[in-house]
């Protein structure tokens, strides 16, 4: 089992690729759409991404909470049951 | 499916109607075909002094066709629905290993791998005999309504 520190690295990195910047560059408060330029098609790219490397479904209805990585990593681990 | 099939689905007309046949469908996964011709459009400027590598058929030529071929998947599944077009959004790590010319039969291998909020999302290769051309980390595409998309009066 990875832990927190590893998880939340891997969901800068898998963020950064999606919004096109490196990964130093993806700070934790961020926000996608006003700081990266982000459009809703991107939340949508970064849930599938999520789903695929972490086999973690996020609903539809929390995409609006995706606003920057410290939340999307929230709702990650909410959906997984990570306890750290 | 064959051309008339195919036709009645996609809504891309000659000369970018790029799938030619359909070889096998599942719920998740296509096998198509493009055949390539030196009477494609893309050829027609071409010179006497063409050298073979000017006959190399465009990169995004075959996305355009292997993202069709995703289309035909989605679409003749009847996920699409009626009233919906699907926007091609991009595709990430699409990787060329080979070029292709006059005379090949392309066979793309589409995978529906999931959808997400009514956008799609594909993986697969595309081959020439045994010899793969590209491979094909992420494609996606968007269901929208066909409504949106007409012009204001």
């Amino acid at each position: 089992m990875s832990g927190y520190h590893e998880r939340y690295e891997q969901l800068r990195e898998i963020i950064a690729e999606v919004l096109e910047v490196e990964p130093h560059e993806l700070t934790d408060t961020g926000d996608f759409a006003e700081e990266y330029d982000a459009d809703s098609l991107r939340a949508i790219e970064i849930v599938a991404r999520i789903d695929k490397q972490f086999k973690v479904e996020i609903p539809q209805s929390e995409l609006p909470e995706l606003r920057n990585l410290k939340t999307t990593y929230d709702a990650v681990a909410r959906h997984a049951g990570w306890q750290d | 499916m064959d051309a008339a099939q195919i036709r009645a689905v996609l809504p891309q007309r000659y000369p970018l109607l790029l799938v030619d046949r359909v070889l096998s469908r599942g719920e998740r996964s296509i096998e198509t075909i493009k055949a390539i011709t030196a009477t494609e459009p893309c050829y027609a400027r071409l010179g006497d002094d063409a050298g073979i590598e000017d006959y190399a058929y465009p990169a995004s030529l075959l996305i355009e066709s292997f993202g069709q071929s995703a289309a035909l998947l989605w679409l003749a599944g009847g996920i699409a629905g009626t009233g919906h077009v699907l926007l091609f959004v991009g595709a990430r790590d699409y990787t060329v290993e080979g070029h292709t010319y006059p005379g090949d039969v392309v066979r793309h291998v589409v995978h529906l791998e999931r959808v997400v909020a009514d956008t799609a999302f594909a993986t697969g290769e595309s081959w020439v005999g045994d010899r793969r051309i590209a491979v094909v980390g992420s494609l996606m595409a968007a269901r929208r309504p066909a409504d949106t998309l007409t012009t204001p009066a």
